[in-house]
């Protein structure tokens, strides 16, 4: 019998090789796509196996779970009497049930207290921290960051930092210099969180540019996490050579209102890239840099629109009310409608005595298009 | 073909062009069917390399970031006073911390206006601004008095017959630096912002270079940009028609219960997963759905907005933006998001379907002979030797090259000389691997997130793969080829509001019954 | 003691928040959107209510002007609970009348301390509500 399939064969081949070549290949792949798409149908029933299996498991375990932390955290008997969290305990045969033994209920579980580590801060969120401590649940992370996945490291640095688990120098730093951009972020992130000590040294030598996506996850951390020094981030200003790094320093002057700055920022008003330039009037404007305004009104005429639109706004926040005349011509005989919108913006927002007044002689004086500017600027339903 | 030769013995050159023909069709077909091949992987890794990256982060980190960019949402209306009130309430709620949205009554003869006004509290102010793009006149703009709507801007303008007008308008009144175009009939993911401007904030690599001497008039010296500006992103649509909406929100999604929409469930899933995802590795994604897509404002104005002459506005204002791109020497990317962020209304009847694709057909034939300068031009990268020269191709041609090969087909078969073992395996060849390639986009689409709750929809859309090439491709085929004629004889188009309204039509009866019931 | 609603899209918060008040004695109802929001508002009374801004149907900042808009309901205390950061959507919020703004993560002290504190103010008189705009 088996002599008669390899003859069967055989024959099927000779046949098979005395065909025209396109019919060959038509053969050749009409086999081929019937495998593929018998094998495409195993994979699709396969993935759909594997995560209702998921889904069951999370069905069953996850309000188990969250019964535990309710009890042993949110609900726990010694919040809120000023017992440090340190000393608090926890119910060890509630901890101890073999159920946590499983690693994918541990990674569960991991994942849920981060949920309510995002949600909780104080002193619930210390205790949510212990309960992962006591529980020997950073070694499953530390464990994690063993792996030779990087998507799996970034989970492991992801949970340690949320965690708030210092993690050595030795272990996060070559991360930061991993060639894989997210891991790189994602080290660089926990490293500003969790280092004791200089939290900003990669400033000092960051080469590569700091995404926006980047700048949104580091300015969080640096917003947020609680005992971290922040220093004057002129520093940078003055002296790094990434750009990125600079404009991001910029935003967090901004937002720290740090006026020992200035100096340092109307530097950048002399810098050759005009984006940078708009960047460093914004972050003037914000900081309301009175010092910085006869300098705006001096390069006005030779910027670029994009710098001419935020010096007007700059000049808004700043509102001295010394150049309420500029202001003025600008709005009245500037040929570009989003200099006057911005110019009419920036004398509205005085909202002094003066500039109501010019406000008033303004929309008597000029025409119907700039009337329905400065209608348009003080409505307050419309934003910008 | 041994038969061919013997028949035509007299005649040479009907032997020479039939020859000719088969053997030209022959390569066509084969590196079709390779492309498709090659797309299929692109795609996995472009998809794999989404999902690992995007695995890990938290998206939801922008929500409360005061870095956030500001978005404008476009969605224009039109006869629409159905389902106006729950949609816009469900744009209004989008997760994300900056944005407004703005929709463009379109003219609408019914009750769409005084129904916002009603709802939404709201009053016409006066609004100053720019008319960078074409439109029809603005009559009035409405916001708010209630601040709990201040996102909302209501345009009312005169009627443009198009959708591109009414975006047009839209993107006038906008005020952030991007903009994402939409329907107000669309269902669309709460998450739709974030996962679509996320690409434009993390493509790699941000370098600036300094070009020539300090400029004369500015005293600066001028800046080129070294780095890949993202200007479009777009993500998957699919058919809105079975699943469960109430007031503008997806509860469950299901594949379409009847035939043709649900061909095009299918069909939608393989060119997004299959074919924009499988560009997106190579960066020559041709096109961002006008149903979904978040713009570039600055890069779009420029480029000039939506062309309202267009049947195919989308893949056209596209082009331009990639065009207005390598025109200036600048490094562009357009990227594609594998996750379904938008469910719309897919045609149900068959006359309804066919003005659609003809529609597309014609469009796609108008927009291969107004950039025609770009195809095979070396001056325009990827978009001129790889992204057109496939459109053309397989594309704009394939249902073309079909056709006639069907004629050919049945010219053989009715003067007997047709050679029916090997047209039969050339024929099981082309179905099977048909077959394999749709099998493999689903695959993909089961990779990235599990829509369908049950194995039966799965299974149930899967095995649309085999009915296709009976049922659904002729149709798109003659649509398209109809589409061409249309275009070739330049026949007068009436269904700018009559198509909007066919597609406005069948949502407000089907989601006003699901609002009632 | 007193009625609280709760509405909140993310469920672990909903419910943390919900045993959390529970246990200090209050009576809490929970609503997981906008649009349970509203029918529970309709059909109890309430003396704080607790909202997210982001949710599906409707957000935070509509319930808070629902609930200011209506005579019979404005004298309820409400305290909004986010994560969002941004400083336009938290004047927002206080401009149409939220008597406080939570900043996710909150501390869970924090907001019970707040509960009583507006609790307290609202029953040393009307006159105080009568004040507010």
């Amino acid at each position: 019998m088996w002599r008669d399939l390899v003859d069967l064969l055989f024959q099927a081949y000779e046949q098979f090789s005395l065909l025209p070549l396109f019919i060959e290949i038509a053969l050749a792949f009409i086999v081929i796509a019937i495998l593929a798409t018998i094998i495409a149908y195993g994979a699709i029933m396969y993935k759909r196996y594997k995560s209702y299996v998921h889904e069951k498991r999370v069905a069953f375990i996850g309000p188990v779970i969250e019964e535990m932390i309710t009890e042993q955290v949110l609900l726990n008997e010694n919040l809120g009497r000023d017992i440090p969290t340190e000393e608090i305990e926890f119910d060890q045969a509630a901890l101890n049930d073999k159920v946590y033994k499983k690693p994918f209920v541990r990674q569960i579980l991991i994942e849920t207290l981060v949920q309510y580590r995002k949600n909780f801060r104080g002193e619930v969120g210390d205790l949510l921290r212990k309960l992962y401590i006591d529980m020997d649940l950073q070694k499953d992370s530390f464990n994690k960051l063993k792996s030779l996945r990087w998507e799996k490291k970034i989970k492991a640095v992801v949970e340690l930092t949320q965690m708030d688990i210092t993690i050595s120098d030795v272990t996060i730093l070559p991360l930061t210099n991993s060639t894989n951009p997210s891991l790189r972020a994602a080290a660089r992130n926990a490293y500003v969180q969790l280092s004791k000590n200089e939290p900003f040294k990669f400033f000092d030598i960051a080469t590569e540019p700091l995404l926006p996506w980047d700048q949104l996850e580091l300015f969080k951390i640096i917003t947020t996490t609680k005992d971290i020094a922040i220093p004057n981030f002129s520093r940078w200003v003055s002296y790094s050579t990434n750009k990125s790094i600079v404009s991001f320093c910029l935003k967090l002057i901004a937002h720290y209102d740090q006026q020992s700055a200035i100096p340092a920022v109307m530097e950048l008003l002399n810098n050759k890239d005009h984006y940078f330039r708009a960047d460093a009037i914004a972050c003037l404007g914000k900081l309301s840099a009175d010092a910085a305004e006869e300098k705006m009104v001096k390069i006005y005429n030779h910027q670029p629109l994009n710098c001419q639109i935020e010096i007007l706004k700059a000049m808004g926040s700043i509102a001295s009310g010394r150049h309420l005349e500029f202001l003025k011509s600008e709005f009245l005989y500037s040929s570009n409608f989003d200099i006057r919108m911005n110019a009419a913006r920036a004398i509205i927002r005085h909202n002094t005595q003066n500039s109501r007044m010019l406000v008033e002689e303004l929309m008597e004086m000029t025409y119907e298009e700039n009337q329905l500017i400065i209608k348009h600027c003080l409505n307050p339903l419309i934003k910008y | 073909m041994g038969v061919l030769y013997h028949f035509f013995t007299g005649g040479t050159f009907w032997d020479t062009i039939g020859g000719f023909y088969q053997s030209t069709v022959f390569i066509y077909g084969t590196s079709l069917l390779m492309a498709y091949a090659l797309l299929a992987i692109m795609s996995l890794t472009s998809i794999q390399r989404y999902m690992k990256k995007n695995s890990t982060t938290d998206i939801n980190i922008i929500v409360e970031s005061p870095l956030a960019p500001g978005i404008s949402v476009v969605a224009p209306a039109y006869n629409e006073g159905v389902t106006i009130i729950s949609n816009v309430r469900s744009l209004l709620t989008f997760n994300y911390p900056k944005f407004e949205v703005i929709i463009v009554n379109d003219g609408s003869t019914d009750d769409t206006l005084e129904k916002l006004i009603d709802e939404f509290e709201l009053v016409h102010v006066e609004y100053a601004f720019r008319e960078r793009l074409n439109c029809e006149p603005i009559k009035r703009i409405f916001k708010s008095t209630n601040r709990a709507y201040e996102k909302l801007v209501v345009v009312d303008k005169v009627n443009g017959k198009s959708k591109a007008d009414a975006s047009n308008a839209g993107i006038n009144i906008s005020s952030y630096e991007y903009f994402l175009c939409t329907d107000v009939d669309c269902i669309l993911d709460k998450d739709t912002l974030i996962r679509l401007i996320k690409p434009f904030m993390d493509e790699e690599t941000t370098k600036v270079k300094e070009v020539g001497k300090p400029c004369e008039e500015c005293g600066y010296v001028h800046i080129e940009e070294d780095y890949r500006r993202v200007i479009a992103s777009g993500a998957t649509l699919r058919m809105v028609n079975s699943c469960d909406v109430d007031e503008g929100l997806m509860i469950r999604v299901r594949p379409p219960r009847r035939l043709l929409p649900r061909f095009q469930e299918m069909e939608y899933i393989r060119a997004y997963m299959l074919g924009k995802m499988g560009w997106d590795l190579i960066n020559a994604v041709p096109n961002v759905s006008g149903g979904l897509g978040m713009f570039d404002k600055e890069i779009a104005v420029k480029a000039g907005g939506y062309d309202s002459k267009s049947f195919g506005e989308d893949m056209d204002m596209i082009t331009r933006m990639c065009a207005f791109m390598k025109d200036n020497k600048r490094k562009y990317a357009v990227k594609y998001v594998p996750l379904t962020l938008c469910w719309t209304e897919g045609p149900t009847t068959l006359k309804v379907f066919g003005r659609q694709r003809s529609r597309w057909g014609r469009g796609l034939a108008q927009i291969m002979s107004i950039h025609r300068k770009i195809i095979l031009n070396p001056r325009y990268g990827r978009l001129g030797l790889i992204v057109f020269p496939y459109a053309f191709l397989y594309e704009l041609l394939a249902p073309v090259v079909e056709f006639t090969g069907v004629l050919f087909y049945i010219y053989l078969i009715v003067t007997g000389q047709i050679n029916w073992p090997f047209a039969i395996i050339l024929i099981v060849f082309v179905y099977t691997y048909s077959v394999m390639i749709t099998t493999l986009a689903l695959l993909w689409d089961q990779l990235t997130f599990k829509y369908y709750k049950t194995w039966g929809e799965t299974i149930g859309l899967c095995l649309m793969a085999f009915l296709e090439p009976f049922i659904y491709h002729p149709l798109i085929m003659f649509f398209a080829i109809k589409g061409y004629f249309n275009f070739v004889t330049g026949r007068k188009h009436v269904w700018g509001n009559m198509q909007r309204q066919g597609f406005g039509m069948q949502p407000t009866k089907k989601k006003a019954a699901a609002a009632t019931s | 003691m007193s009625n609280i609603l709760v509405i909140e899209d993310d469920d672990i918060m909903l419910k943390a928040i919900r045993n959390i008040l529970r246990k200090d004695g209050h009576e809490v109802l929970t609503a997981k959107d906008g649009k349970e929001a509203f029918e529970r508002l309709d059909n109890d009374e309430y003396d704080v209510v607790i909202t997210d801004l982001m949710m599906p149907y409707a957000n935070g900042l509509e319930v808070v002007s629902r609930l200011r808009s209506n005579p019979t309901k404005r004298h309820v205390g409400v305290i909004v609970c986010s994560s969002v950061g941004n400083e336009e959507t938290i004047t927002e919020a206080f401009r149409l009348g939220a008597d406080d703004y939570l900043k996710k993560p909150i501390m869970a002290g924090e907001l019970m301390i707040r509960i009583r504190k507006l609790l307290a103010n609202r029953s040393s008189g009307a006159k105080l509500v009568t004040k507010k705009k």
